[in-house]
């Protein structure tokens, strides 16, 4: 048992996929990622939050969707090819879709990678962000997503 | 031993029992001489401490040893009932409550030895008779005995073995040859350590003498120790009754065997009566075979006693034999209820795919045969059935929520120091089990609610001259598609104007909206968080956690709440739940570009208007419809859609109704009835108008939210 769990300190990695919201890069943690799905269509639902685009249909299971650039006060783009839903488990039993630009690729990043994002560090006071992961010359904001599903507004 | 397979059962029957320990408990306060009620708890009491010893609960097993050691001195008039003694009894229960909810998350009974109740009951114990320490070996020689009689009626245990057909044909077979057939229930010794040898050299014995045609437990749980103190047989042989009775009696440590001869068509019915003729000879035998023995065990005191007691069991033997028989008929399987959930989803998905042939069938995109369409047909009649056949499965009635209520009265009763009565009806009403599940609490709540404020404190009642024991009403009725329960008391009714006036004190409404606000609409500011009109706050209610908690359950459950009131009269709560959860019959309808469903339970009929038929009163559009006059909610504007520039002149209007209120919706098209499957929208969408309740998925995959009309009356 004491081996195994030394190991794991050894190569305490985590697997983050790479979003693009405009120019900026974001991770997402990939033990949330149930799912990455095209865009489709979406059933938008009256009088609820703005962000939320509606609700879409995945395999037979309802499922909301959230616009990522809503959700942090950013201008909405035109859906293009690369548009994506990525369907996001936090909890089982409780999918939601955050649309995103694009996906770009998975990076593994170990902890000594990641710094903490602290407040001093970012001036807009980004709460969504727990981290910030350093892959090569990019540099990777690793998203709070409890922060990023909850309801409160950020900014 | 490992007893983790038995847990479950351990729980489901511990569950069981206390609840009828409770119950046969309410009654014996108020019947303190009901003998029935008082050997109905013992029993109760007695399965319990078996199940705990054999669960390997210790403490649990003290416990409800001295209970049952109360109870049996009351059985034997040996104590009185008393209201202080019924007291220690219900905190006894609660004791064994907190046991089992312990074992039902860490499997193992905790550390509470709850030494205080079992000195409340042994105290009870001593006062109740007389202290005396001499009478206590005499009791326990009495006890069995007593008990043996009682049983007796009981004992013939082999008439609830279930024959399969071949064990029918054998025994034919061998009534041909002109063989007789007996039943036999064997009771080992309770301090019998191996059980299952003694009962297999009774096989052995009868197996001599003929054959065991069926053996209750199988001969594999008996040879595994799976079995109480007791077995039952079915045995074919060419000896008569004693000298088989004699071979049982032969093996060491076997306390008695019941039996008797049967004759095949008795076994053919399945049914107690045609015993009868022939039943008096036979209970002279097994009185016979009784006597000695208790004469045995029975001091010279008690004997008088015995041919009174015999004599009496054999007067009621019929009855209860004829009782004995009847859980045969009742043949049920426990299910997880997961499981049922993942049928139900299963079904869902069914009628999803269903429904999308129909709309590729109606879109004559496979041609038209009609020996297809017919195919349709039947396939959605299956499917209807299938669904309405597996939404049976989960409905329960809510009896099983209800049962607590009257214990839970009493202890208020007494709590709060008023008198009042639970008069409870329509316990068999039937709902699906996850509704039965969350309504417990807002239900609970309700009843306090009614008891701790509805009720006028008792001197408060004989001075406005009603009866001085207050009354609570808890009515369940179905009204179509949905579930009615009225929580009603005969207290004071809601003061509005108190209520009123609390809402301005702590700034609720300001004074001026409170005087133009109806009454009702007063009486729904009840319904909000952290808002109570009682002046005092008790444990019981007034913490202004109660009716709005209820409000939110009920109305996430999709149903609603609503109050009656009359000052000095009383009220009445009444909740609306749907009958069904999961899919429900709706009408499709078109709004703008998007397709909605609104379930069918709450349309009343659908109307064409013209434009002119619109009239307004305070501003607000309304219809005259045959006599009443109906609100019109243009769902165009409620569902934040463009209005249409060119108004029409004829409008569809679906007209829904909840309880006696209507209202008109505005459509653009109608698409037609359908079955569909209710998804929620995810905790994470908070749609803050609760105008959608849900979303479906429809044929051609596209999403269609459902409209909770009973928000837009």
């Amino acid at each position: 048992m004491d081996e195994v769990s030394v190991m794991n300190n050894e190569y305490d990695t985590t697997q983050y996929i790479v979003i693009n919201i405009g120019d900026e890069q974001y991770g997402i943690d990939i033990k949330y990622v149930d799912n990455i799905v095209r865009m489709q269509k979406i059933t938008r639902v009256p009088n609820c939050q703005e962000y939320f685009k509606g609700v879409i249909n995945l395999r037979g299971e309802v499922v909301p969707v959230m616009s990522f650039r809503m959700k942090v006060n950013l201008p909405e783009t035109e859906i293009t090819n690369k548009t994506r839903i990525i369907i996001i488990k936090l909890e089982p039993n409780a999918p939601v879709g955050i649309i995103v630009d694009a996906v770009r690729e998975v990076v593994t990043l170990s902890e000594n990678n990641v710094d903490e994002a602290t407040k001093s560090s970012m001036s807009n006071d980004p709460s969504y962000i727990n981290g910030i992961g350093k892959c090569g010359e990019s540099l990777i904001s690793l998203l709070d997503l409890n922060v990023v599903i909850s309801d409160k507004e950020t900014a | 031993m490992d007893v983790n397979q038995y847990l479950e059962i351990f729980l489901d029957e511990t569950n069981e029992h206390l609840q009828s320990l409770s119950d046969q408990l309410m009654i014996l306060e108020n019947e303190p001489e009901n003998e029935d009620t008082i050997n109905e708890i013992f029993r109760a009491a007695h399965s319990l401490k078996g199940m705990a010893g054999t669960m390997g609960y210790k403490r649990m097993q003290a416990l409800t040893h001295d209970m049952e050691n109360v109870f049996s001195e009351i059985r034997n008039g040996k104590m009185k009932v008393t209201s202080q003694l019924v007291d220690v009894l219900f905190q006894t229960l609660d004791a064994l409550e907190e046991y089992k909810n312990t074992i039902q998350e860490t499997q193992d009974e905790g550390t509470n030895d709850n030494a205080a109740i079992i000195q409340a009951l042994q105290k009870c114990l001593d006062e109740g008779t007389g202290a005396g320490t001499e009478a206590a070996p005499e009791k326990k020689d009495e006890a069995p005995k007593k008990e043996d009689d009682k049983k007796d009626a009981g004992d013939k245990k082999w008439k609830n073995i279930k024959l399969q057909e071949h064990e029918i044909n054998a025994i034919k077979d061998a009534e041909e040859k002109k063989m007789k057939i007996y039943g036999f229930t064997v009771f080992i010794q309770e301090s019998c350590i191996l059980k299952a040898a003694r009962a297999f050299l009774v096989f052995k014995a009868i197996e001599e003498l003929g054959e065991i045609i069926i053996s209750e437990p199988s001969t594999q749980d008996i040879e595994d120790e799976k079995f109480d103190f007791d077995f039952s047989l079915y045995v074919v042989s060419e000896e008569n009754y004693d000298k088989i009775e004699a071979a049982i009696m032969s093996v060491s440590e076997i306390d008695r065997a019941v039996g008797e001869r049967i004759n095949i068509e008795e076994i053919l019915e399945g049914e107690s009566e045609a015993k009868q003729g022939e039943g008096e000879k036979e209970k002279e035998q097994e009185q016979e075979q009784e006597q000695p023995s208790s004469e045995e065990t029975k001091p010279a005191a008690a004997a008088e006693a015995a041919p009174a007691q015999t004599s009496q069991n054999t007067a009621s033997a019929p009855a209860k034999k004829s009782q004995a028989n009847k859980p045969v008929v009742n043949r049920t399987v426990r299910v997880d209820i997961e499981k049922l959930d993942v049928l139900m989803n299963l079904v869902s998905e069914l009628i999803i795919a269903k429904n999308s042939i129909v709309s590729y069938s109606a879109a004559g995109q496979l041609g038209n045969n009609s020996n297809f369409n017919e195919q349709i047909e039947y396939l959605e009649s299956v499917t209807t059935n299938l669904h309405e056949s597996v939404m049976k499965v989960r409905m329960v009635p809510i009896e099983s929520i209800t049962t607590k209520f009257p214990r839970m009265i009493r202890d208020l009763s007494k709590k709060l120091n008023k008198k009042m009565e639970l008069y409870m009806s329509g316990e068999d009403t039937e709902l699906d089990r996850t509704v039965v599940d969350e309504i417990g609490d807002p239900l609970m709540h309700m009843l306090r609610n009614s008891a701790d404020h509805g009720l006028e404190s008792t001197e408060e009642r004989v001075a406005r001259g009603k009866n001085p024991v207050g009354s609570i009403f808890l009515d369940a009725y179905q009204d179509g598609n949905n579930v009615v329960i009225e929580v009603k008391d005969d207290g004071n009714g809601i003061d509005v104007e108190a209520v009123k006036k609390k809402a301005i004190e702590r700034g609720t409404i300001t004074p001026e909206q409170g005087e133009t606000m109806s009454s009702k609409e007063i009486i729904d500011l009840l319904f909000l968080p952290s808002f109570s009109t009682a002046k005092v706050v008790s444990d019981v209610s007034g913490r202004g956690v109660g009716l709005d908690v209820v409000k939110s359950k009920i109305e996430a459950l999709g149903g609603d709440v609503s109050v009656k009131t009359k000052l000095g009269e009383g009220s009445t709560f009444s909740i609306r739940l749907p009958l069904t959860l999961a899919i429900i019959q709706a009408l499709m309808v078109i709004v703008g570009e998007e397709k909605y469903a609104i379930s069918l339970g709450s349309i009343d009929t659908i109307e064409d208007i013209g434009e002119e038929d619109i009239k307004y009163v305070e501003a607000k559009e309304v219809i005259n419809l045959r006599g009443n006059v109906i609100p019109i909610v243009r769902l165009h504007e409620v569902l934040g859609l463009e209005v249409p520039e060119d108004k029409k002149d004829r409008m569809i209007v679906v007209i829904v109704k909840k309880g006696d209120q209507y209202a008109g919706l505005v459509v653009d098209e109608l698409i037609g009835q359908q079955e569909i499957v209710i998804k929620s929208l995810g905790k994470y969408i908070n749609c803050t108008s609760r105008l959608i309740s849900g979303a479906t998925i429809l044929g051609d995959g596209e999403v269609a939210l459902i409209i909770d009309a009973n928000c837009l009356i």
